[in-house]
C-alpha cells in the first residue's frame, strides 16, 4: 500500500522535475513585455472561421489586415479561433462584450450570426470577410467581398496554356486535363471554379476540367485525396481553393509530379518548401481591404449596411508572381494573362459566377 | 499490526474508493498542472490562462449556458460510449450516428411541420434515437454473425453517414435562396418553432440571456434512464455480464450474439439523440458541420466517468466548459486555443496513465499472492 503510492509519488516528481527543466531550457524572450499604461487604445478583434489561425490562407489573409492596422493605425487586435459553428456567436459576443471597436468575422458561413450580433451589439462596427451584406441593412455592419472569379479566370488562363506545352515541364502531360479541388461549395469557393473553367477554355477550349470538392476547409488528408484521384484522371495542373484542406492537395501535387496553384494569398510565400510546383495563386487582397476597412472606423468614416465588392479593376484581386518558374513561364502564357487581365477590367470580359455557366 | 487479510481488504477497498472517484480528479488536477507548465514554458501566464478559461465556462449566466450547451451532446455521446463498453463493445463511430440522428430530427422537423409541439418533439427526439440504433444495426449484425470488428465498421459507417448527410444537404434537404431561387449553401432549411427544443430563457423569460437549451434536462433524465437500465434490468444485466466476461455469461445462458445487437444498437441510439439535439435546440436546421466531433470527445468523456453514466454529466461539463471557455481564455489571457486541445488530450493521457498504473499494482497484487 504504503509502496504504491510513493511509487505514484516518484512518477510525479520525476514528471515536474522534467517539466521544470523543460521551461527551463526555454529562452525567456518569448514573454511579451506588457505595455505600459497609455491611454487606452481603440481595439480591433477577429473571429476565425473553423479552419482557425495558421491555414496559410484565408484565415491568416484576413488577419495579416489586422497586423496592418495595429502597426499603421497603433490599435489593439486580438483574434479568437472558432472550432465549431456553435463558436461564432460567444465569440463575436465576447469581443463585442469587452468593448472592442471593431469586429471582424471570417467567412461566408458566419453571416447569421454577424446579423445576429450586429442588431445585439449597435456600438460595434462589424466587418464581414466574404459576408453579403443586402443595402439597407444594420449600418453598423460592412460586407468585403470579392470577385474571386476574376483571380480564378487568370488562374484558369495560366493553368489552360500550361497543360497544353509539354515543352514547358516535364511533368507537363499530353492529355489536356487540369483538376480543381474545392472547399465547401459555398458561393466565393465556386466562383473561383466557375472562374477557373472559364479562364482555362478561353486559351483551351477543348480542356477537360475534373472539380472536386471536400466538404471540408481543415482536412489535409481529404485534399491530398482529391488532388491525387485528379492527377491519376490524367490533370497536370491542379488548382485548389479550399484553406487548409489545400495544403493536403500540395502535398498530391510533390509526390505524383503535377503542378500547382495557389489561393487567397502568394501560397509560394505563405507555405515554404512548395516553390517546386507552385506556378502562381489567385489571391484576393483581404489584407489591404480589411485594414482600409478598419482605418475608416478609427478615422470614424466607417459606412456600413451595404457590402464592398472588390475585382481586378479595384485592385483587389490578383495573380501572384511566378517565383521560381519566372524563368521558365513563357511569354506567351504571360501575354495571354496580361490580356485577360485587360479585357476584365475594360468591361470586354465578364467572368461568370456560376460554375454550371462556365 | 493488521493480519495480511486485513491489508489486502483494506488496499483492495482503498483501490475502488480511489479508481471510482479519486483517480479522475488527480487526472484532471494533472492535467492542469502539467498544462500550467506548458503555459509558462511558452511564456504566458498560466494562472490567468485558467482564471480566464474558468471565468469563460461559468463566469457569469451567458457563459455558464455556452458551458451547458456545449456539454448537452456530451452527455449523449458520453453515454452512447459508456453503454458500449460496459457490454464489451468500442463504438467508435458514434460520430456517424449522431449525424443520421441530426438528419432524421431534420427532416422529421419539416415533414411533421403542423403538430402541436407536445406531439412532434417527442416523436422527433425517438424516432431520431431509432435512426441512430438502425444506423448501429447492421455493424452490430456483422459483429454478431461474422464476427467483423466494430471498430472497423462502426468507423467505416460513420463516414458513409457523413457523406450521405452532405449529399442530402447538397440534394433533397438543401434550402432553396432568397425568393425562391435555387439555394447556393449545403445547408437544411430552418425548422418550424414547435419542432425546436426551446431555450430555457424561452421557459423562464425572468432568467438572464443565455443559449442552454431544455436538451441539456433530455440529457440528464436520459442518463438516468441508462443508469437503471444498466443496474435494474435485463438487457442491462446481460450487457455488463458479456462485458465482463462473454464466456461465463454464455455458460449462464445468455445469448451473446443478441446482447451484442442490443447493446449496440442503444448506444447508437443514445449517440443519436446528440445529433437530435443539436439540430433541434442550438441551429434550428441541419449542416454539415453541425457537430464538431462529439462522437469522439464522447469518448474521452466516457473514459473519465470510467463509464458511470451519472459520472458521465460532470465528465461531459468539464469538457462542455473547456471548449466554452476557450474563447474568453485566447482573449484574456494571450494564450493561443491550443491550449484546450493540450488540456483534453492530458486527461485523457491521464486517465489512460491511470489505468495502466493500476494493472501494473494489480499484477503486482496477483504476484504477491503467488509468491505468498
Amino acid at each position: 500500500m504504503k509502496r504504491n503510492i510513493r511509487t505514484v509519488l516518484a512518477l510525479l516528481v520525476v514528471l515536474s522535475l522534467a517539466a521544470v527543466v523543460f521551461v527551463g531550457c526555454t529562452p525567456a524572450k518569448t514573454a511579451t513585455p506588457s505595455t505600459p499604461a497609455a491611454p487606452p487604445k481603440m481595439k480591433f478583434g477577429m473571429v476565425t472561421d473553423i479552419g482557425g489561425l495558421g491555414d496559410k490562407s484565408f484565415n491568416d489573409a484576413a488577419y495579416s489586415g489586422l497586423l496592418k492596422a495595429q502597426k499603421d493605425l497603433g490599435v489593439d487586435i486580438k483574434a479568437i479561433s472558432s472550432k465549431a459553428m456553435t463558436d461564432y456567436d460567444s465569440n463575436i459576443a465576447q469581443l463585442a462584450n469587452a468593448k472592442f471597436s471593431a469586429v471582424v468575422c471570417v467567412g461566408f458561413l458566419m453571416a447569421d450570426a454577424m446579423s445576429k450580433a450586429a442588431t445585439a451589439f449597435p456600438d460595434v462596427k462589424f466587418i464581414g470577410q466574404d459576408i453579403f451584406v443586402a443595402d439597407g441593412s444594420s449600418p453598423n455592419m460592412l460586407g468585403v467581398q470579392f470577385k474571386e472569379q476574376e483571380a480564378g479566370y487568370l488562374a484558369g488562363v495560366v493553368a489552360g496554356m500550361v497543360t497544353k506545352d509539354a515543352t514547358f515541364d516535364p511533368r507537363v502531360n499530353a492529355d489536356n486535363v487540369i483538376g480543381f479541388v474545392g472547399g465547401m461549395p459555398i458561393p466565393p469557393v465556386q466562383r473561383y471554379e466557375a472562374g477557373f473553367i472559364a479562364g482555362a477554355k478561353s486559351v483551351n477550349p477543348t480542356v477537360k476540367i475534373i472539380s472536386l470538392y471536400a466538404g471540408s476547409f481543415e482536412d489535409q488528408a481529404k485534399g491530398k485525396e482529391l488532388a491525387l484521384s485528379a492527377i491519376s484522371q490524367k490533370a497536370d495542373v491542379v488548382f485548389a481553393a479550399a484553406g487548409q484542406t489545400g495544403l493536403g492537395s500540395i502535398k498530391a501535387c510533390q509526390e505524383k509530379k503535377a503542378l500547382f496553384i495557389g489561393v487567397d494569398v502568394d501560397q509560394f510565400l505563405a507555405v515554404p518548401g512548395t516553390g517546386d510546383v507552385m506556378l502562381t495563386s489567385a489571391m484576393k487582397g483581404m489584407t489591404v481591404a480589411i485594414a482600409d476597412s478598419l482605418k475608416a472606423v478609427k478615422d470614424g468614416t466607417f459606412k456600413g449596411g451595404m457590402s464592398k465588392v472588390y475585382g481586378l479593376k479595384e485592385n483587389g484581386v490578383e495573380l501572384a508572381p511566378w517565383h521560381d518558374f519566372e524563368s521558365k513561364i513563357p511569354q506567351t502564357v504571360k501575354d495571354a494573362v496580361g490580356k485577360a487581365k485587360a479585357a476584365i477590367i475594360d468591361g470586354s470580359v465578364v467572368v461568370p459566377e456560376d460554375p454550371t455557366k462556365a | 499490526m493488521s493480519t495480511p487479510e486485513e491489508i489486502t481488504a483494506q488496499r483492495a477497498r482503498w483501490m475502488t474508493v480511489a479508481q471510482k472517484a479519486g483517480t479522475p480528479l488527480m487526472s484532471v488536477l494533472l492535467a492542469m498542472i502539467v498544462g500550467s507548465l506548458i503555459v509558462l514554458a511558452s511564456g504566458g501566464d498560466p494562472v490567468a490562462a485558467f482564471s480566464s478559461l474558468w471565468e469563460g465556462a461559468f463566469g457569469n449566466a451567458y457563459q455558464t449556458g455556452e458551458t451547458i450547451m456545449r456539454s448537452t451532446p456530451l452527455i449523449f455521446t458520453g453515454l452512447a460510449i459508456a453503454y458500449g463498453f460496459r457490454a464489451g463493445l468500442f463504438n467508435i463511430g458514434a460520430e456517424g450516428q449522431l449525424f443520421m440522428g441530426g438528419l432524421a430530427a431534420a427532416w422529421l422537423g419539416i415533414v411533421l411541420a403542423g403538430l402541436p409541439w407536445f406531439v412532434i418533439l417527442p416523436v422527433m427526439l425517438v424516432l431520431s434515437a431509432v435512426a441512430g440504433a438502425l444506423w448501429a444495426f447492421i455493424p452490430a449484425l456483422l459483429k454478431a454473425k461474422v464476427g467483423a470488428h466494430e471498430v472497423i465498421t462502426t468507423m467505416m459507417f460513420s463516414f458513409i453517414a457523413r457523406y450521405f448527410v452532405s449529399y442530402m444537404l447538397n440534394g433533397p434537404l438543401k434550402a432553396p435562396g432568397p425568393g425562391g431561387t435555387p439555394g447556393t449553401i449545403p445547408i437544411s432549411a430552418v425548422l418550424p418553432p414547435q419542432s425546436t427544443l426551446p431555450k430555457f430563457t424561452d421557459l423562464f423569460p425572468w432568467l438572464p440571456p443565455n443559449n442552454a437549451h431544455v436538451g441539456f434536462l433530455v440529457a440528464i433524465g436520459v442518463a438516468v434512464v441508462v443508469w437503471l437500465l444498466l443496474k435494474y434490468t435485463t438487457v442491462g444485466y446481460e450487457a455488463r455480464a458479456v462485458g465482463f466476461n462473454p464466456f461465463a455469461a454464455q455458460t449462464g445462458g445468455v445469448s451473446i450474439a443478441l446482447t451484442t445487437v442490443w447493446s449496440l444498437c442503444i448506444s447508437g441510439s443514445l449517440a443519436a439523440l446528440a445529433g437530435a439535439s443539436e439540430v433541434m435546440g442550438v441551429h434550428h436546421r441541419l449542416s454539415d458541420q453541425f457537430s464538431a466531433g462529439f462522437g469522439f470527445t464522447g469518448i474521452a468523456v466516457a473514459l473519465l466517468a470510467k463509464n458511470h453514466p451519472i459520472a458521465v454529466i460532470p465528465a461531459a461539463l468539464l469538457f462542455g466548459g473547456l471548449a466554452a471557455g476557450s474563447g474568453f481564455m485566447q482573449l484574456n489571457a494571450n494564450v493561443p486555443d491550443k491550449l484546450v486541445d493540450i488540456v483534453q488530450a492530458l486527461v485523457i493521457f491521464f486517465v489512460a496513465a491511470e489505468s495502466i498504473i493500476t494493472w501494473f499494482i494489480k499484477r503486482r497484487q496477483k504476484e504477491a499472492t503467488r509468491n505468498a
